[in-house]
């Protein structure tokens, strides 16, 4: 998969969650420029186009950064908080996974903007569906902000 | 006025004065010329004339009064009555004339005598005082109540041994104002110095009551002492303030006894929070990481199912059901328990909340569950209570759940939501027509995991009435069932110790 032309970045280091979510988006047709990252250090790196992802360009920054919480060396929080403190990634939509309300309580404690939330239910049809709301809302629906004009038109709804 | 009276050496009575005639009830004029003897009582007749003979004989010219002692005397009218006599004799013109001068004490024995018995009497109650003192010397030497008492001007009257003991020292007359210093008086704290006016027995020397709790720097232990005083003010017969007295005991050790207590309470309840809050802590992370395996489960299951449903065989198809049904109740089991692990995480956010508005929205909640069921309602007046509405709200809503879903055999069903009277705090029910359990197991009822019904019969997790019994407790208050087989069962709880009982000024905003 070519790294460049992204619509959605998976941030997830279980590999069943991750293969249960493309499934779920492929249904959808959702899943055609999906780049799937296991850890917090390498959604930063690709996110800011360094080191392995280098040749990458913040002008094709993804559509829509789906993001684990619990994740190996940078946790997802704090993946969140590079994302939105930084000018050239901060109008990048992020969806947070959670696995409970409580990690939710939590993300919403630090107050750093994160877009959405799928909390992963453990029924496979409910997580469908929402995989598929939430994928149809921030690539389809929603209208991606022109990030490097500085202005930001897009949505921030959560 | 003493009487005199003459007599001839032949005892006839010559001269007869006034005092005399009072004396005697005689009148001179009948006196005169009759013997002596006349107004001696019979038994001492002989002996007069021998002694006024003999006196005669011995020239002694006067014999004073009272020498003679009390002598015996009789009155006209035959009263016999004691007399002092003095004797004198004269001689004029060869006659011996004997002059008697009486005086009648009979008042005077009488007032002897009751003197007599006033002074034994005296001497009766002043060995009764005594004793009675000796008595309450050793009531005051033996007591463990240390007693002291002042007059009003603060001189010390009392200052028992147990008083010493206490104190660390004995009684000093100082003046009033240095007593906290010298005595070495503290507020409870046991730092602050009490303030001298407020002493007890200062007080009570105002003529005030007083109950307190001082610490005493007894000079003689190190830790000091701590004591419990009562004064009351001392009054004489007439009502007016004489001092004070101060009883006080030594409670040091009752103190330390209780400080103790509390201590090893406090311990034990943050033992038991810690305990508390690592089996909460272990449930919710067991509970969270279990959701991920299941997800997965769940998942590619339901992808298999799906995706290969069609080329399967009807066995395997059932087998993939009987799958994602098991993964399904495992997702209820397992949010129901991160749901009970939460209720212990998180901190009471309490507020004044109307319970009638709460049970109409969980009626409305349930509606979809009785669907095609005649189900009755029943809902009371209920209180204002100060809770956590959202913990409260999954109260009633797990409790109005349950009598739902154990009436559900009922051709009729019959749910009531009250409030008793418990020990004058509002306790509220949930009432079914079920079909109930027997008592005997009703402590099971509200353990997790423990179910009275098979599954087939009656869904569940067993977890709905800990999570109900977790809130309750978490709110102060309790939670208790009667039931009977078959008949039902009435569920009740109380919130905490400070419930605002105010439902009858607040009735108007029930209102919904």
């Amino acid at each position: 998969m070519n790294s460049r032309e992204v619509d959605i970045l998976l941030v997830e280091d279980s590999q069943e969650d991750a293969d249960l979510a493309l499934h779920a988006l492929r249904r959808e047709n959702l899943a055609n420029n999906i780049f799937v990252v296991r850890d917090g250090e390498q959604a930063l790196d690709f996110l800011f186009c360094r080191e392995a992802f280098a040749q990458r360009s913040f002008d094709h920054s993804p559509k829509l950064v789906l993001l684990d919480l619990k994740l190996p060396k940078v946790d997802g929080i704090e993946v969140l908080k590079q994302i939105k403190s930084d000018p050239r990634t901060k109008t990048i939509p992020v969806v947070i996974m959670t696995s409970s309300k409580e990690e939710r309580d939590l993300v919403d404690g630090y107050n750093l903007g994160a877009n959405s939330y799928i909390q992963k239910p453990v029924d496979f049809h409910q997580f469908r569906e929402t995989v598929k709301q939430v994928g149809l809302y921030w690539l389809v629906t929603n209208q991606p902000s022109i990030v490097n004009g500085g202005k930001q038109t897009a949505k921030q709804t959560s | 006025m003493d009487a005199i009276i003459t007599v001839d050496y032949q005892q006839r009575i010559v001269l007869f004065n006034a005092a005399a005639e009072r004396m005697f009830r005689c009148a001179a004029a009948e006196a005169i010329g009759q013997s002596i003897e006349r107004f001696l009582p019979q038994r001492f007749r002989a002996a007069h004339g021998a002694h006024i003979r003999s006196f005669a004989e011995t020239g002694v010219t006067n014999r004073a009064m009272g020498t003679l002692g009390a002598l015996w005397a009789v009155r006209a009218d035959g009263e016999e009555f004691q007399i002092e006599a003095s004797i004198s004799q004269v001689e004029s013109g060869g006659k011996k004339l004997f002059t008697v001068i009486l005086r009648d004490v009979t008042e005077r024995k009488q007032a002897e005598e009751k003197l007599t018995a006033q002074a034994a009497e005296l001497v009766r109650s002043e060995q009764a005082l005594r004793a009675q003192t000796r008595m309450f010397q050793s009531v005051l030497d033996s007591m463990d109540e240390g007693l002291v008492t002042a007059d009003e001007h603060g001189k010390f009257l009392l200052w028992n041994p147990a008083a010493e003991k206490i104190v660390g020292m004995g009684a000093k007359n100082l003046p009033v104002k240095e007593w906290a210093g010298h005595y070495g008086c503290y507020l409870p704290d046991g730092v602050t110095p009490f303030p001298t006016d407020q002493l007890p027995l200062v007080r009570a020397m105002r003529g005030e009551a007083a109950d307190c709790e001082m610490f005493l720097r007894n000079p003689k232990l190190a830790e000091g002492v701590w004591i419990e005083a009562t004064s009351r003010p001392l009054k004489d017969e007439n009502g007016v303030l004489r001092g004070g007295v101060v009883a006080f005991r030594d409670v040091t050790r009752t103190k330390a006894a209780q400080r103790e207590i509390r201590k090893l309470n406090a311990e034990l309840e943050q033992r038991v929070l810690q305990r508390t809050a690592q089996l909460e802590a272990f449930t919710y992370s067991v509970s969270h990481d279990l959701r991920a395996p299941l997800r997965h489960i769940a998942g590619f299951s339901g992808i298999l199912l799906e995706e290969f449903g069609p080329t399967l065989d009807p066995n395997a198809q059932h087998y993939l059901q009987r799958i994602e049904e098991g993964t399904r109740k495992m997702g209820l089991l397992v949010d129901e328990l991160l749901n009970l692990a939460r209720v212990g995480r998180h901190s009471l956010s309490l507020q004044v909340t109307g319970l009638n508005s709460i049970v109409q929205e969980v009626v409305s909640i349930l509606k979809p569950e009785s669907g095609g069921r005649e189900v009755e309602w029943k809902i009371a007046e209920l209180p204002f209570v100060d809770c956590d509405p959202v913990l409260i709200k999954q109260v009633l809503q797990n409790l109005m759940a349950n009598a739902l879903k154990f009436t559900r055999p009922r051709s009729r069903t019959v749910i009531e939501v009250g409030q008793i009277d418990e020990n004058g705090h509002p306790a509220v029910f949930v009432r079914d027509n079920g079909v109930g359990f027997s008592m005997k197991y009703a402590d099971k009822l509200f353990g997790v995991f423990q179910r009275l019904h098979r599954a087939e019969d009656f869904e569940g997790t067993g977890i709905g009435l800990a999570t109900v019994q977790r809130i309750i407790q978490k709110h102060g208050g309790r939670v208790w069932v009667e039931a009977e087989l078959d008949r039902g069962a009435t569920f009740y709880f109380t919130i905490g110790a400070e419930e605002q009982t105010q439902q009858k000024s607040n009735a108007a905003m029930v209102g919904a």
